[in-house]
Order: C-alpha cells, then sequence, then structure tokens
C-alpha cells in the first residue's frame, strides 16, 4: 500500500488532476473540459483518476485545490491545501526543471510569467484587466474559422508568411482578423499571424520589464499549440521547453504542496491554508477512515453526494456582503465572502 | 508667569508631554471653560493667575497677547498657501521639522478650549468632508475648532457608496473621483449643507468644481468650501473663502492655532498607524490591535483641544507597545508606495494592509497625509532618487519612488505599487520601479483598482507575493 496525493487545477476552461506517489512521481492524469461547472468538472476528473489507479493499492492521503474555483472544489473534497495557480504553477515547474529561469503560462482566461533564480519564484506578473491573447481568443477565433483549436499548431506550422495582426487588443486583432480574412489572405498565413499575435501580446503585456533569461519553459494549455511555441522561439530567440506534462503543472504543483504540508509533522503555517470557516464536515470533506484507520480520500464518495452553491447577501450592515455557501445535500460546509465576524454563517 | 508655565508642563523635542505638576492640573480645570481668542487672553491669563495665586503671572498676562506668532517667523495660514498653493507639482511645504513640535506649540495654549459662541443671526453650518483613510477625527477637529461648525460625521463607506458614485461619473474617470462623489452625495442624504474638497496635486485639484456641478444636476442644495479656488493666493483668501460658505464669525488667531492642533493630529493618526502596521500581523491575541486601533481613533474623534491630542496619541502609543506581540527576528517586511489616495484608503484598496497582515507581515506605507502635505519636501526626495529620475514626474510621483528606494535600501522582501486605475503619474513610476526592484533585487507587486477590481483577483495575486517572498526568504 502506498501513500498517495491528489492535486486538481480548475481552471476557467479546463480542469486538470493528477495523482502522485511518495516519489513525487505522477501515477495519474486527467485533463478535461470544465464546460461552466467546475463541481462536475472537479467530480468527473476524480473518476478518471480512479479509473487509472490500483485503488487498493494506492491510498490517497491529501488533496490540494488550484485554480479559479479552488475554493469552491477545496470544501467539496475537504482539500487540505487550497493554493493560487501562481505559486502551484512555480513550484510544480520548478520541481521537474530545477534550472528554470522563466516560466510562461497561457491558460484559457488568464496568463502569467514567473522569473524564477535558484529554483525560487523571484518575481511575477499576471494580466489584470484583459484578456486579450488567452486561450479563450484563440478558441473563439479557430471556431470562426472552421477549425478546431487544436489543429491550429500544426496549421500554423506549414504557413511560410504569417500574415500581419495587430496583437494589442482582442477587439482589434478580431476586427483585423475579419479583414484579413475578407481580403483573401490564405487560412494558414492567418493561423500563423494568429499565434504570432498571442505571443507578441503577451510579451508586450505580461512580460513588459521583466527580464527574459533561457532556460524558458513554456506551459499551460495554449502551450500545446506548436504555432504559439514557435512564435515565441523567434520573439525571444532562445529555445522554449514545453513538457509533455505541461498543461498539468498547476495539478502537479498543488499536489506537491499538499504532500508537503502532509508529511510534516507541525502542520500548516501562517500562509494563507484553509480558512476557518469550513464547518465540520466540511472539513472531513470526501476523506474517510481506511482500514488503518488513517483518513483517506473516497472517489465514490465525491459522486455520491449533490453539492449546490448558493448566494446570500447578508443583512447584518449596508454593506451587503455576498457570501457564498457551499452546500452537500442540503448540508453547509462552507461558506466566504464575508468583510466581518458579523457575516459569519454557521451549520446550525 | 513663563517659569509657572514651564514648570506646569513641559514637552520635548519631540513634543512629547513629560512632566504634569498635579496643582496645575487642577488649575487647568479652572480655565478650562475660558475663551481662548487671542483678545481674550489676557483675562483668561488673569483668572489662571489668581488660580495659582503667583504674583508676577499679572504682569506676564500681556504678552500673551502677542505670543503666538511672533515667537515662529511664519505665519501657520502660508502653509496652507505653500502646500497646495504654487502651482501644481513642486509645491514644497515646511511646517517645522519632522518629528519636532510646531514653534507655535505653547503649553498655555495647548490647553485653550473655546467657548462656543452665540450667534442669534446665523445658524451652525452642517460641514462634511469625503472619507479618506483614518484621518476623519482630523477633518472633524479641523471643522469643529478651526471652522467653529458642525461636522456631519459619515458611517463606514460600503458598497452602496460606491455604486452611488459610480454611477454618476464617467466610467474612465479614477476611482477616487468615484469614491468621493458617493460620500458626497451620503453626506448630503445625512443634511451637509458644506462640502469641503481640498485643492489636489493631480486632477484631484479640477474634481471639487466637476462634482459640484454633477450633484448640483442631481438636485442637491448646498455650498461647496473649495480650496482650490484659492489656490496660489493669500492667506487672506482662505480665510474670505472659509468666513462666506461655512462660519462669518471664523477667529483668525484661534483658527490658526487650532489649524495647528489639526496637523499635530494628523501627524499623531499616521504616527500610531505606522505602529499597527508594523506589528499588528504578529499579535498575540487576534483583534487585539485592531480593537485598540478603533479606540484610538474613537478618542482622536473626541479631542478638543491640542493638549488632548498629544495626551491621547501618548496614552494609546505607550498601549500598543504593551500588547503582546510574537514578532520573529526576521519577519517579512513589505512597503506600500503609490497613489496619494487609494494607497492609504483601505476601503478604496480592498483592504490591502488588512490582508497582508492577516499573512503575518509587517507593513510599512510612506504615503501619507504626513508624508505628502505636511513634511513634504520635493527637492530633498528627487535628491535621493536622483540616479533614477531628473525631473518631477507628477503629484506623488517622487514620493512613490523615493519611498521604494527607501525601502530596497533598507533589504525590504517585497514592495506593493499601488495605484487607481489610468492615473498617468503612477504608470510614469512604474517602468522607474522596474528598474530599482532589478537594482535591488527586490519583487515589486503592482496592482490597479477601479470600480470593476475584484476582491478574488487580489487575493490570488497577494498570496501569490507573499508565497514568494516567503520561500524566497526561506531558501535564502
Amino acid at each position: 500500500m502506498t501513500d498517495a496525493y491528489l492535486g486538481i487545477d480548475i481552471g476557467s476552461i479546463s480542469t486538470k488532476g493528477v495523482i502522485i506517489d511518495e516519489n513525487r512521481t505522477i501515477v495519474a492524469r486527467a485533463y478535461l473540459w470544465t464546460e461552466g461547472s467546475p463541481a462536475e468538472a472537479a467530480r468527473r476528473v476524480a473518476a478518471e483518476l480512479a479509473s487509472q489507479i490500483d485503488r487498493d493499492e494506492v491510498r490517497v492521503r491529501a488533496v490540494g485545490t488550484t485554480g479559479s474555483a479552488r475554493r469552491l472544489v477545496g470544501a467539496m473534497t475537504g482539500a487540505t491545501m487550497i493554493k493560487n495557480e501562481i505559486t502551484a504553477h512555480a513550484v510544480g515547474t520548478t520541481y521537474l526543471h530545477p534550472d528554470v529561469r522563466t516560466i510562461l503560462e497561457i491558460g484559457g482566461q488568464d496568463s502569467k510569467i514567473i522569473c524564477v533564480e535558484n529554483g525560487v519564484a523571484v518575481d511575477y506578473a499576471m494580466n489584470t484587466l484583459c484578456a486579450a491573447g488567452t486561450g479563450a481568443f484563440l478558441s473563439s477565433q479557430a471556431h470562426r474559422l472552421g477549425v478546431a483549436v487544436e489543429e491550429f499548431g500544426e496549421i500554423a506550422l506549414s504557413s511560410r508568411k504569417p500574415a500581419n495582426i495587430a496583437a494589442r487588443c482582442t477587439v482589434f486583432a478580431e476586427s483585423d482578423l475579419v479583414h484579413k480574412i475578407q481580403v483573401g489572405y490564405a487560412r494558414e498565413d492567418i493561423i500563423a499571424g494568429l499565434c504570432r499575435a498571442v505571443a507578441t501580446n503577451y510579451l508586450n503585456n505580461v512580460g513588459k520589464g521583466k527580464a527574459i533569461a533561457a532556460p524558458v519553459v513554456f506551459q499551460g494549455g495554449v502551450s500545446k499549440n506548436a504555432g504559439v511555441v514557435k512564435a515565441f522561439e523567434d520573439e525571444l530567440g532562445m529555445p522554449v521547453t514545453v513538457d509533455a506534462d505541461g498543461h498539468l503543472m498547476g495539478a502537479f504543483g498543488v499536489a506537491l504542496l499538499a504532500a508537503d504540508d502532509a508529511e510534516r509533522p507541525s502542520g500548516r503555517g501562517r500562509g494563507m491554508g484553509v480558512e476557518s470557516a469550513a464547518t465540520e464536515a466540511g472539513r472531513r470533506g470526501a476523506f474517510s477512515p481506511d482500514e488503518t484507520g488513517r483518513p483517506t480520500f473516497n472517489f465514490d464518495e465525491l459522486g455520491a453526494f449533490e453539492f449546490a452553491t448558493r448566494e446570500v447577501e447578508c443583512q447584518k450592515c449596508s454593506n451587503h456582503c455576498e457570501i457564498i455557501c457551499v452546500y452537500r445535500d442540503g448540508d453547509l460546509i462552507d461558506s466566504w465572502g464575508n468583510r466581518c465576524e458579523k457575516g459569519e454563517i454557521k451549520a446550525k | 508667569m513663563a517659569k509657572h508655565n514651564e514648570g506646569y508642563v513641559s514637552f520635548d523635542e519631540n513634543g512629547t508631554l513629560i512632566k504634569c505638576t498635579k496643582t496645575a492640573e487642577e488649575a487647568a480645570e479652572e480655565t478650562r471653560g475660558g475663551t481662548a481668542e487671542a483678545g481674550s487672553a489676557a483675562e483668561d491669563a488673569d483668572a489662571d493667575a489668581e488660580a495659582v495665586g503667583a504674583a508676577d503671572a499679572r504682569d506676564d498676562a500681556a504678552a500673551i497677547r502677542v505670543r503666538g506668532f511672533r515667537r515662529s517667523g511664519f505665519s501657520p495660514l502660508d502653509t496652507v498657501v505653500s502646500t497646495f498653493g504654487d502651482g501644481v507639482r513642486g509645491a514644497r511645504v515646511v511646517v517645522g521639522e519632522a518629528g519636532r513640535a510646531f514653534s507655535l506649540f505653547d503649553p498655555k495654549q495647548a490647553r485653550q478650549r473655546k467657548k462656543a459662541r452665540r450667534d442669534k443671526r446665523h445658524a451652525r453650518t452642517r460641514v462634511a468632508f469625503f472619507r479618506f483613510s483614518h484621518y476623519d477625527a482630523a477633518f472633524k477637529y479641523f471643522v469643529e475648532q478651526v471652522l467653529d461648525a458642525d461636522f456631519v460625521a459619515l458611517p463606514p463607506a460600503t458598497k452602496r457608496t460606491f455604486d452611488l458614485g459610480s454611477r454618476y461619473s464617467s466610467d474612465s474617470v479614477c476611482a477616487p473621483f468615484k469614491h468621493i462623489l458617493g460620500d458626497y452625495i451620503e453626506a448630503l442624504e445625512l443634511g451637509a449643507d458644506v462640502l469641503v474638497q481640498f485643492a489636489g496635486p493631480c486632477r484631484l485639484g479640477y474634481y471639487g468644481e466637476l462634482q459640484q456641478s454633477i450633484l448640483r444636476d442631481l438636485g442637491y442644495e448646498f455650498d461647496m468650501l473649495n480650496f482650490s479656488t484659492v489656490t496660489g493666493k493669500p492667506a487672506v483668501d482662505y480665510i474670505k473663502i472659509c468666513r462666506a460658505k461655512v462660519n462669518p464669525n471664523v477667529s483668525v488667531p484661534h483658527g490658526a492655532r487650532q489649524l495647528l492642533a489639526t496637523f499635530k493630529m494628523i501627524e499623531a493618526l499616521d504616527e500610531v498607524n505606522d505602529f499597527y502596521l508594523a506589528n499588528a500581523g504578529f499579535e498575540c491575541e487576534p483583534g487585539s490591535f485592531v480593537r485598540t486601533r478603533d479606540r484610538f481613533f474613537d478618542a482622536m474623534r473626541s479631542c478638543t483641544c491640542e493638549r488632548d491630542i498629544v495626551e491621547t496619541r501618548n496614552a494609546f502609543l505607550d498601549e500598543f507597545r504593551n500588547l503582546p506581540v510574537d514578532k520573529p527576528a526576521h519577519p517579512l517586511r513589505v512597503g506600500i508606495v503609490g497613489e496619494f489616495f487609494t494607497a492609504p484608503d483601505e476601503h478604496s484598496n480592498l483592504q490591502l494592509e488588512r490582508k497582508l497582515l492577516d499573512m503575518g507581515v509587517e507593513v510599512h506605507r510612506t504615503v501619507s497625509l504626513t508624508n505628502r502635505a505636511l513634511h513634504y519636501n520635493e527637492k530633498n526626495l528627487r535628491a535621493s532618487v536622483s540616479d533614477y529620475v531628473t525631473y518631477d514626474m507628477g503629484p506623488t510621483s517622487s514620493l512613490t519612488l523615493a519611498a521604494a528606494l527607501k525601502y530596497a535600501q533598507e533589504d525590504f522582501d517585497g514592495v506593493v505599487h499601488v495605484k487607481s486605475s489610468g492615473c498617468t503619474p503612477e504608470i510614469d513610476c512604474m517602468t522607474v520601479l522596474a528598474r530599482i526592484a532589478s537594482d535591488y533585487r527586490m519583487p515589486v507587486l503592482y496592482l490597479s483598482y477601479d470600480s470593476q477590481t475584484s476582491d478574488t483577483g487580489l487575493d490570488t495575486r497577494l498570496e501569490a507575493f507573499y508565497d514568494m517572498l516567503a520561500m524566497k526568504k526561506e531558501r535564502g
């Protein structure tokens, strides 16, 4: 019997999950679309991961969650590590590539750059108000061109003269793209131009003012697009590494953190871990003791319960905080969003 | 008299009360109700002299008439004029040296309270300021003691405040404009007659007139005490508009003294708050620092003379120092720099300081009213960042850069740069900050706030910033 740790990264577009064993090697991986329902996606990821392991042999001792729905899925699963995606990516990547200096990451709705020195993140930036040049933009343009977004890379590489597409802003890029289509540009040139627009937009916005040093690792869903990888290599003039598990790096990172946390005797430090608002049932999550008495993640339990999220507008003062309550089969398991203790909602 | 004064209460270099005898305490009680106008100060001193039976006090009573302005070389009202007066940029202010008591500060005058003057011809005006960080106590003091009017206290800002402000302002205007407009609307709902707007060091200087016309279009009836309309004009004009808009009987000598006391209060508020920021992250008993700070602000709100201010400050600094803290030898230290309104105002920056303190960080913030308005020396600040900039880049740019450089040189773990979205001078600063960051290998987190900024996004960035600094520190 081996101890294992589960990491789930629930992004806006896709949900990723990995299980790592005691030696920090990935023993199961899952990648699927979130489809607007993070709770359902987490359940499907857990089911997929469960099918890849021998559940009598591999026992999941701790769960970590990251990504934009980390809090919700953290409450569902009873995660002991709920971390932001920036830290998770940095931890995962520096574990696999100890010599990395720059991590480029482009996901569905956000993009970030992390500068690393001696295995420690020293600087980062994340896109702020604008989602230009992220995966969602590429998906919508693929739809317009009638091409599956997965085929983008190959088509882009076949272009010999990429079209010049205004990259500063998604709206402008889109109207420029329509113009180029109507003028009659070849499809592969447009797609290659689009990939280049994503790379230059990223470097001009997120990467502005950051010293990009080799070795560079590129990850996130968009890293699977060979056209964008090529565009980055051309722009930066240095090789860009894309890991086969690059899209899973957030889930891997948070699984590593959960493992470290579980193995540490004293438990959590004072950083931002799990808030104490979770009820007893919420802290237990989907864990139940196995035959040795140690809590083990129960894959079936996640599927067996009905999870619901409700928003309550606090009426205790005029700020009217929106408090988010998560219920499992009608029982409150966690709540957050209140600014003061007046808005704390506890299970009765 | 002079001798007696010294014995009664004396102040060290920092304006700290160091000695206070009991008999004098009683004497002070007796005179507390006395008038404080310069014209009646002599009678006041006479009464004082009788109370303690000092023979030579009567002779000195006349001297009080001229004490005050003559002793110092400058008129306090010039300060206001030069703070915001000589042009939008390059304002240079000298209000005593940092940390030293104002030269006008006189223990006798410090405990004078103004007797309510009966004016049968004019109703008392109700004056409201906008909300700004923790300075409402100073605004209240200014209205009640300097202008001798009623202060309209606003409850803590809520989401509704900002929604109101955003609804009636242009979407592209900076967030402080929306916050202030929302505050004004709430103040008018609470019955304010006069709204106060400063002359700001940036576009803020034009906001008063714009807000006035927006509010008039909405149908509110009020007067606006907008100091930017007299910017650059002599002190007489300042007095004139105060008399025209608020109180025709504003007393100049009394008002001038109380204005200095207001400055004193701003310094005290910032001083105590700085201590709070540096230590609240390590409190042993959760909430003890917040509770003490709330009580401190409450106590400051009820101050009515300069002596109250000094005593409150001293009492609470002592209390804060005695609160148990569990501070590691080398805690994570983060400095906050940035735009004048958003950086100090916790409602505008979504409780940035609170979030950092909750993570167990020592927080420092140089940008405050004290450092920007009272002890601001553009020349010195720019000289200290002369390696990076040659020219003045705007209202708070030099302060932002000098503070960031100071933090870098003092080995801070990181700096958070705060600005409202679209604040051009602070955008200019960002490229310079990036150079400071790479020279000193100190990470800088850039935050930009507007009406759409989400709490979750801020949490994600701050958490990641904290994790990064903590891991960096751990592995050396």
